[in-house]
């Protein structure tokens, strides 16, 4: 897989195989992998009682539709392009946030499962295999948001 | 008699007038440029306060990034966590 710029200032993912569809696939696989959902994660932070009770049962459904519109999109444009046939998929300045959202969230979930080691002191070659994987997919995904960030949501 | 038929209401002066905190809280994912970013997007901060902030959340742990009305202190607060950045509200004591 390649992802590069574009001249319109966006990406281009170049897909190879169908490993590369996996992967991209698993963005969203990723994102839905943890105990909690996200919006519920932050809406526990609310504990002023003044608010946490009508944060709970109005914002928490609002942020949690929202980031389900992401990896529906996401999801979309990945089938579409597989579709398509020309292992080719776009990204534009447009629709750059629901990926950058999409991506987010799976690597937000990755870390509330497997607690990653951020200082790096633990090579991922001595990670058990399962954790290593998505050890290995979180970075990925970074790398890919780093993209996104330096390129298209400047 | 008064001009108009406006009906005062007197209002709970300590709760409407203290100034809510909008607290960003540092987190392993969230990448620095990406809160940049945000902070620029959300609060419109130029760049140098933003990552100033930033760099505040990530050493400090935390960053008051906004005081004021209680609900525009939601709003944002909300909208931190649309763009998935771990975010409170606090009254100023």
């Amino acid at each position: 897989m390649k992802i590069t710029p574009t001249l319109e200032g966006g990406l281009r993912v170049d897909v190879e195989d169908a490993g590369d569809w996996f992967v991209l696939l698993g963005i969203t696989r990723d994102a839905v992998s943890g105990d909690e959902e996200l919006s519920s994660r932050l809406g526990a932070m609310i504990t002023d009682e003044e608010i946490s009770a009508d944060w709970r049962d109005i914002i928490v459904p609002e942020l949690e539709e929202g980031f389900q519109t992401d990896l529906v999109h996401v999801t979309g444009a990945i089938h579409a392009a597989e579709e398509d046939g020309g292992g080719q998929l776009w990204i534009t300045p447009e629709n750059a946030w629901h990926w950058y959202s999409a991506l987010n969230q799976a690597r937000l979930a990755l870390h509330g499962i497997h607690h990653f080691d951020s200082a790096g002191t633990r090579p991922p070659a001595d990670l058990d295999p399962a954790v290593r994987g998505a050890f290995l997919r979180s970075q990925f995904y970074c790398a890919f948001q780093t993209l996104l960030l330096d390129h298209v949501m400047r | 008699m008064p001009d108009s038929d406006t009906l005062t209401v007197p209002r709970d002066k300590a709760s409407l007038d203290l100034p809510w905190k909008v607290i960003v809280h540092d987190d392993p994912v969230n990448l620095m440029a990406y809160v940049t970013w945000v902070f620029m997007k959300i609060f419109g901060y130029d760049g140098k306060k933003a990552r100033m902030l930033m760099r505040e959340v990530h050493e400090q742990g935390r960053s008051v990034v906004w005081s004021g009305q209680r609900e525009r202190a939601e709003l944002y607060v909300q909208q931190l966590h649309a763009h998935q950045l771990k975010a409170t509200l606090e009254k100023e004591t």
